[in-house]
């Protein structure tokens, strides 16, 4: 049923109805899905948050479950936020397939940040994959914000990584590829204990298999607890909320979930089965 | 806020009408248990004061830290869930919460899942007087220790144990959370009646699994997990209509209401409120819309209040709640029970 009434509390939500108003493609098989935003979406969103998109009909019951993606970019002048997508599942397929003018059902953004602190000059990004997305936005803040940014990203091929365009040219981004054709040969973490010495702070975001590699490869190079790292996880958010407890991580602190408490957590935080 | 004129319907709720301290609701919409954390999490996304009421996460006797991941994993037109009751135990749950519920004009229901008689009571007990707490919610589909692990909520001896423990150990308004996989819901719902429960809420979750086929196990860790979602919908209408038909207490009506549509036909089956779950998942402002779109379709069509289509495709709750004599209701017990 369609709702006609507005309510006349004060009350404001985090959903939102967001107009596609451009899709470009970027890193082989993604896309970049620009929408609308409220003012104060745009203006709220930091490093690391995320948006949970409904991806499918409003009248329809598949996929039911919204899908979470990070914040790419959140554009104050044209009111809008970017999202990084490529297909996965039902829901990132279904998002893939929408096209400029079409409206989609929003909640965001939700989530702790990055943090970097005040006294840090120096940042370390590792990327793969999508987690390209909120490390781009990160690596924009702390440009803006004097600060230094060695951006490191791996990918199969030059055609999946990240175009350095797409990030601020002060920028020193630094990439690998599996079968060689940009960069270092091997592994985004073969390079990393170059950086470590040089990094305040690491922050990461990929896929588990490179969390576990990044974590042996820190524990291996790094002196004491410098620099530390901050992961952003991915995981299926049924709520987003903090409701479900559905996307909890197992930490020292014990179950936190990753959709309130994360999806951003300190390596040394985090317990690993 | 929804209608304000004069002639808007009545809405309100009387959800334990034998018990002197009152479940009265505004209106029929309740979050259900499990969905809806301790109220506050949903305070970003709806206005959490104009729900009729809303169910806590269940607790237990101790803290739980829950189940393993993956916990959750989506179903056609439907989830899975196994998350093990993750909660701060009693003890911690009565510190945090119910002094944060005090201020709010929403009744909270808790809800209580414990493995014995004792521990059920125990709960019921330490809740009794606790303010900011409004009612105590019995989730039954819990195995039974003392019973070799089979579910309290399968057997209607159990079912009427638990209830009467608990009506023993507090005053407090007592809604029984039925499982739909007792043989005979229906006889469960008669047994935790006869023995006190002030309402009936129904269905808790099917149990349910999927196995991923590349890794050739099962996705939940937990292996099986409880179905919700539309995808449930028709099994908990039907079971709805079974038991408003056979019990005179008030039920809830739940298991996959996405819509006013959803919703009606569980009124009109017997439900006399609602919960709602996986779609505030997904949808957190289906609540509001529940509320709103309740409300314009009973004025839209001239009823005067909820409780004018509460069980009008029932035969069996006209029945039972239209003839008013002592020997009349025995005639049709003979009649229509089994």
């Amino acid at each position: 049923m369609d709702v006609m009434a507005k309510t006349e509390s004060t009350f404001s939500t985090r959903e939102f109805m967001g107009e596609i108003i451009r899709i470009e493609p970027v890193m082989g098989d993604a896309i970049l899905t620009t929408f609308t935003a409220p003012k104060k979406a745009v203006a709220e969103a930091r490093p690391g948050q995320f948006v949970q998109i409904l991806s499918r009909e409003p009248t329809a019951y598949d996929p039911l479950l919204r899908r979470p993606y990070s914040v790419y970019r959140a554009d104050q002048k044209a009111q809008t936020l970017t999202v990084l997508v490529r297909a996965y599942g039902r829901g990132s397929a279904w998002l893939m397939r929408q096209q400029e003018g079409v409206s989609l059902d929003v909640m965001g953004p939700l989530g702790a940040p990055f943090t970097v602190r005040p006294k840090t000059e120096r940042l370390l990004t590792v990327a793969g994959g999508v987690g390209a997305a909120p490390l781009r936005m990160l690596a924009e803040a702390a440009i803006r914000d004097g600060k230094q940014v060695t951006y490191l990203m791996g990918a199969n091929d030059a055609d999946g990584l990240l175009p350095a365009r797409e990030l601020p040219d002060e920028v020193e981004y630094v990439v690998a590829t599996m079968d060689g054709s940009a960069g270092h040969t091997g592994f985004v973490t073969d390079i990393i204990p170059a950086y470590l010495q040089w990094a305040d702070q690491v922050f990461s975001c990929g896929p588990e298999p490179m969390f576990r590699t990044l974590r042996a490869v820190i524990h291996q190079h790094r002196m004491g607890d410098r620099p530390d790292v901050q992961m952003a996880v991915e995981r299926a958010m049924p709520c987003g909320i903090g409701a479900c407890l559905g996307c909890v991580v197992e930490t020292r602190r014990g179950m936190r979930t990753a959709c309130v408490e994360g999806p951003v957590f300190e390596m040394d935080e985090m317990l690993w089965g | 806020m929804g209608m304000t004129h004069a002639n808007a319907p009545d809405m309100v709720v009387d959800l334990a009408p034998r018990n002197p301290r009152e479940l009265v609701l505004r209106n029929p919409v309740i979050p259900a248990s499990g969905c809806f954390g301790y109220g506050q999490e949903f305070a970003g996304s709806v206005d959490v004061q104009r729900l009729g009421a809303f169910v806590s996460k269940g607790i237990t006797p101790k803290s739980r830290s829950g189940n393993p991941m993956p916990r959750i994993t989506e179903t056609p037109a439907g989830m899975l869930n196994a998350i093990g009751l993750q909660n701060p135990g009693i003890s911690g749950f009565i510190r945090k919460y119910p002094p944060i519920w005090l201020s709010w004009d929403v009744p909270a229901i808790v809800n209580i899942s414990a493995k014995s008689v004792e521990d059920f009571a125990m709960m019921a007990r330490k809740l009794d007087d606790v303010p900011g707490v409004a009612a105590i919610e019995v989730n039954i589909s819990c195995p039974n220790i003392s019973a070799g692990g089979f579910c309290f909520g399968w057997d209607a001896a159990m079912s009427a144990d638990v209830t009467q423990k608990v009506r023993a150990a507090t005053t407090l308004p007592m809604i029984v959370k039925l499982s739909p996989g007792a043989l005979d819901i229906v006889e469960i719902a008669q047994a935790v009646e006869a023995e006190g429960a002030d309402a009936v809420s129904l269905i808790n979750t099917l149990v349910g699994m999927e196995i991923d086929i590349q890794r050739q196990r099962p996705v939940l860790a937990n292996v099986t997990g409880g179905l919700s979602g539309p995808a449930v919908r028709p099994v908990a209408l039907r079971m709805v209509y079974q038991v408003a038909g056979s019990v005179d207490i008030p039920v809830i009506g739940m298991g996959g209401i996405a819509t006013v549509a959803d919703a009606l036909q569980f009124f009109m089956a017997g439900a006399s409120a609602i919960q709602v779950g996986t779609a505030a998942f997904a949808q957190p402002r289906v609540l509001m819309d529940l509320i709103d779109g309740i409300e314009r379709w009973l004025a839209a069509r001239g009823h005067s209040s909820l409780g004018g289509i509460v069980g009008v495709a029932n035969e069996r709750y006209q029945l039972r709640r239209q003839t008013p004599r002592a020997e009349d209701l025995l005639t049709m017990e003979s009649e229509f029970t089994r």
